[in-house]
């Protein structure tokens, strides 16, 4: 396919999918749509901003649930404890959320792979047990209600903060494209291939590594955050749980973490499948089952993801193209990096 | 930008129509309420995860009511429905749970779900929406500081009261038989920990020392360390803030440390018709508050006890109680305002009850501005393997035990 | 006497602790693996020992004879058909995700089976004890260590005595030399997973005769559990036995001046520090370094 007209194509991809989200309010029915839709943009802006280390480094994170926990309480602690304005406070809590993760990336990133899993789930486990038990401060389980940043009828409560998600979703898929163009981009990505070898070349691959976390947080704070102001009231049982962090993951595989709406797309398929299921068929533990068996499938068979996967084999029945298992040729590579010089 | 892109991007905009049109399509199920029309009534409540013992005994009270209420005809000669939603004693999942009761399914009347935790955001979303909000299980004063218009609890007192009755007769006893030291730990619940800190408020208050005040998880498993603490500071009183398991995982550790105090009061877990053999039957002389009993000569009781065993084949608790002491409160509010849907109606029914005093199965309930009820709990003590009031004096059952024998 | 008591049952737990952390470590040895869902198939086998005592009657120490061979073979089973299909280059994380996708998964099949209700096994000789130099030790706790302990120590005599074990460490200690010294290694996988989720078998027994249980009870378990073995030096059983008895101690010394909930801190604040100053434990393990 000629470049012009791919380019042509993926601009109107995006004007589309800009255009179905800013138009959604205005077609929801009722204000719990409204809320869902809250709901799974907020899902989106968290499965991007993951796949900033996800998608790049191939570290996969457990405990992004516990970061916007964090930025959640951060921006609550500091409109109700020192006054600060709703958002000033959210901008606060997320540099402060960003600087956390330095020491914690630090600890996480020095050594591989299985190491910094069980540091991402220890950090949901112990952020738990302290906003539970330093309740003087945190408010504990009687949780903590965060004051409404404007005085609007729930409605346009739920409408003003629709847009104000699409916007971060708007900034965070904007700053991983930049990355994903940059230099430093492909350095992160070649840690991911292999990280001794992008070592061996000369990558500083920890601060690489750092930065990119320390970014991701960043976001995944600021998200947190807005569903704090949005939402109202902070449970530390909640806020830090290890099944948001795992829907993350599935959000971002199922949608493949080498594409920059992989994520928004996950996040819309397993939101919204999420609210259908429990408006239709009620709760029950199988949320679990079906949860824990469509990751366990998505990381037999689709590692790379599902929708990749199933373009993949369209591909093939398209065309008797390259079968590498890697994203980009080696020629291609060549050219890009040409083209970044 | 690789290929994929578009894919991705495509699909995205795919999934998000379909979406859309899933939205669209089940979003207008519910039209407008004509008179024969039932009255649907909105519940969400914990049927799974760590509330759902207690949530299910809201709900069968809930159930008990509905049929009670249909049995003569319904209110306002329609007849009562229920939509009962399972929230999984998760925050997020309540507010949303009413929110698509209100906003969704266009409900006429809402009530409470279950624990204060839960109560609080979903009683946020009702206030937003201008509906009556009546709850069976925020007992913690946080409830009621929030400044809700809309919210009434429907039970004799809030949980911070609930010992009143006890803290009275423990200082009134004479001197040489006043314990001087008492031990508490409760559950890091909003509920669990008020009622053991109101009574541990007005003991230090009387003289009575405090030795061991230790807060644990909802889930905490092991007390094997707790109670050492308790056993080693050999305390006269303990006070267990508990829900059902809880208590009874407290007890047993105590007992495996052979610690006896002189008096023992427990919020919740003593009710429970499993309690006496989860703790090897020596339960005589436990306390616990209660804001319900069967024998209760209210008149309504009589009939709700003889119909609640029909219908469940058991004789209802407290929870059972509380939720229906909530469907009493407003179909009493119904009654008298004379209707039940969305809109102007909510703000009838909501003066009506501030204004009022409404007859349930637990006694006369009336409400101040915050929805706060006022009244203090029954002490219930365990004597000769039953459980039986014993305070206040004026409807005692039996004597109270004390000290208590050994467990 | 508190101090004396705290010892005791701090002594009590870290042999539980150290049952599970050793089946925890021995698959990262095997096959740097960190199995998330071990803690799940923990409190499946407490479940099932709870079942059975309430259906059918039968002593939760029982439930064994049943637990600790069906688990050998679905450790075996989960060894041999679902994580070798995962592509080498990305095992470790993405083994990760599977296994915890199976830990959600026996999560939610538990609730959907026994519902989210807590459980616990009621014997005649719960709540009976008796007296050691004026501390109290619980009679189901000394079961439950001793059954740690026999545990163990039958896990060191395999591991040290018989041929098996020394098959075990080689592919441990170098694959590919295992390999060639003619020991397939895939089998031998294969059986140490399989040992390793015995004993998780094993430890579930142990947990149910003394708490109450409930579906989502394993995220409280495996926390402190993959401390215990960052600590001990992953893939080293010595070295997460060893953590084990130290961390089950100071947690339940802590507890005497910070209380339950901080007191659990402490596996946390030993993860980070360990993973800070010295990421290949303290007990040995050389493996952790690249991990």
């Amino acid at each position: 396919m000629p470049n012009a007209s791919k380019r042509i194509l993926v601009g109107t991809a995006i004007a589309l999918l800009a255009a179905a989200i800013l138009v959604f309010p205005s077609l929801a029915p009722n204000p719990y749509i409204l809320s869902s839709g809250v709901l799974v943009l907020n899902y989106a802006v968290l499965a991007t901003s993951w796949n900033f280390v996800g998608g790049f480094t191939g570290y996969i994170s457990l405990g992004h649930g516990a970061l916007a926990g964090l930025g959640g309480y951060a921006t609550g602690l500091l409109v109700v404890k020192a006054g600060l304005p709703s958002f000033a406070a959210l901008a606060v809590a997320a540099l402060l959320v960003a600087a956390l993760a330095v020491p914690l990336g630090m600890a996480a990133l020095r050594v591989r792979g299985a190491s910094f899993v069980i540091v991402s789930i220890a950090l949901v486990l112990i952020l738990l047990l302290v906003f539970q038990s330093w309740a003087s401060f945190t408010g504990g389980s009687r949780g903590l209600v965060v004051p409404r940043p404007f005085d609007l009828s729930r409605p346009e409560h739920h409408r003003v903060f629709y847009y104000l998600f699409a916007v971060l979703l708007a900034i965070a898929v904007l700053a991983w494209w930049l990355i994903d163009r940059s230099r430093f981009g492909l350095g992160l990505k070649s840690i991911r291939e292999d990280e001794d070898k992008a070592e061996a070349l000369g990558t500083p691959t920890f601060a690489y590594k750092l930065i990119v976390f320390v970014v991701s947080a960043g976001f995944t704070a600021l998200a947190g955050g807005l569903y704090a102001l949005w939402f109202g009231d902070l449970d530390p049982v909640f806020q830090f749980s290890i099944l948001t962090g795992s829907y993350l993951v599935l959000m971002a595989l199922l949608g493949g973490v080498r594409n920059l709406f992989g994520p928004v797309a996950g996040a819309i398929l397993v939101g919204t499948a999420l609210e259908y299921f429990k408006v239709e068929y009620g709760d029950t533990p199988l949320h679990l089952v079906a949860t824990g068996v469509l990751l366990a499938l998505v990381v037999l068979f689709m590692p790379d993801g599902v929708l990749p996967a199933i373009g993949d084999l369209l591909k093939r029945l398209d065309r008797t193209k390259k079968s590498s298992i890697r994203e980009v040729t080696a020629a291609e590579l060549a050219e890009q990096r040409k083209a970044a010089v | 930008m690789p290929i994929n892109s578009f894919r991705a991007i495509s699909t995205a905009t795919a999934v998000f129509a379909l979406a859309l049109g899933t939205a669209g399509c089940s979003g207008d199920d519910q039209g407008s309420s004509g008179s024969s029309d039932p009255i649907v009534v909105g519940i969400s409540l914990p049927l799974t995860g760590d509330f759902s013992e207690p949530g299910k005994g809201v709900q069968e009270g809930y159930e008990a009511w509905a049929k009670v209420v249909n049995d003569k005809g319904g209110l306002l000669g329609r007849q009562v429905e229920l939509k009962i939603l399972d929230d999984q004693s998760n925050a997020d999942r309540v507010v949303a749970d009413y929110e698509q009761l209100i906003g969704k399914d266009q409900v006429d009347l809402v009530v409470g779900p279950f624990s204060t935790r839960l109560v609080v955001p979903s009683a946020r979303v009702a206030e937003e929406y201008d509906m009556l909000f009546v709850e069976p299980a925020g007992a913690a004063k946080e409830v009621f500081e929030q400044g809700f218009k809309n919210l009434f609890y429907a039970a004799p007192a809030v949980a911070n009261d609930h010992y009143n009755h006890l803290a009275e007769h423990i200082l009134a006893l004479p001197a040489d038989q006043r314990p001087k030291t008492a031990a508490y730990a409760a559950m890091d619940d909003p509920f669990a920990q008020g009622t053991a800190y109101g009574l541990k408020e007005k003991l230090e208050a009387g003289g009575v020392k405090t030795v061991v005040n230790e807060v644990y998880p909802p889930n905490t498993t092991d007390f094997s360390g707790i109670a050492a603490k308790v056993a080693a500071a050999k305390a006269d009183v303990l006070v267990g803030g508990s829900q059902y398991q809880d208590g009874v995982n407290l007890i047993v550790a105590l007992q495996q440390l052979g610690y006896q105090p002189k008096l023992a009061a427990f919020s919740t877990a003593p009710t429970n018709p499993e309690f006496a053999k989860a703790i090897g039957n020596k339960t005589t002389g436990i306390l616990s508050p209660t804001g319900y009993s069967q024998d209760a000569p209210y008149e309504s009781n009589k009939e709700f006890v003889e119909k609640f065993k029909a219908q469940f084949g058991k004789a209802p608790e407290e929870d059972q109680a509380n939720g229906y002491t909530t469907g009493q409160v407003v179909a009493a509010a119904v009654t008298a305002a004379g209707c039940a849907e969305q809109g102007e109606c909510q703000k009838k029914l909501v003066d009506w009850l501030h204004s009022n005093k409404v007859d349930t199965v637990v006694g006369p309930l009336s409400w101040d501005q915050t929805g706060k009820p006022q009244g203090a709990h029954m002490i219930q003590q365990w004597v000769d393997n039953d459980i039986k009031i014993v305070l206040p004096a004026d409807v005692k059952e039996a004597d109270f035990v004390y000290p208590k024998p050994a467990w | 006497m508190l101090l004396f008591q705290s010892i005791l049952l701090g002594l009590l737990l870290g042999g539980l602790y150290a049952l599970l952390a050793s089946g925890l470590t021995l698959y990262f040895g095997i096959m740097r693996v960190v199995m998330i869902a071990h803690s799940a198939f923990l409190i499946l086998a407490a479940y099932l020992a709870w079942w059975m005592h309430d259906r059918i009657g039968v002593d939760p120490l029982l439930s064994m004879v049943v637990t600790v061979p069906l688990f050998f073979a679905a450790g075996v089973g989960l060894q041999r058909l679902l994580l070798t299909r995962l592509r080498p280059a990305t095992l470790t994380m993405m083994s990760v995700l599977l296994t915890f996708a199976i830990a959600l998964t026996v999560e939610g099949l538990l609730g959907y089976a026994f519902t989210g209700t807590q459980r616990r096994v009621q014997l005649g000789y719960s709540s009976a004890s008796f007296e050691i130099f004026g501390a109290r030790i619980a009679v189901v706790k000394l079961i439950a260590f001793v059954l740690a302990v026999i545990a163990l120590s039958g896990l060191y005599v395999l591991m040290k005595r018989t041929r098996f074990g020394w098959a075990l460490r080689a592919t441990i200690q170098h694959r590919d030399a295992a390999r060639l010294l003619g020991i397939d290694t895939e089998r031998v996988a294969g059986y140490g997973f399989g040992i390793g989720l015995a004993t998780a078998a094993v430890g579930g027994t142990a947990l149910s005769l003394d708490t109450t249980i409930y579906p989502s009870l394993h995220w409280h378990w495996i926390g402190p559990l993959m401390a215990i073995i960052v600590v001990g030096g992953l893939g080293s059983v010595p070295g997460a036995a060893a953590a084990a008895m130290v961390l089950g101690m100071a947690q339940s010394l802590l507890q005497i001046p910070m209380g339950t909930t901080w007191a659990q801190t402490v596996f946390y604040v030993a993860l980070f520090a360990t993973l800070a100053f010295r990421p290949q434990g303290f007990f040995g393990g050389r493996l952790a370094q690249r991990f």
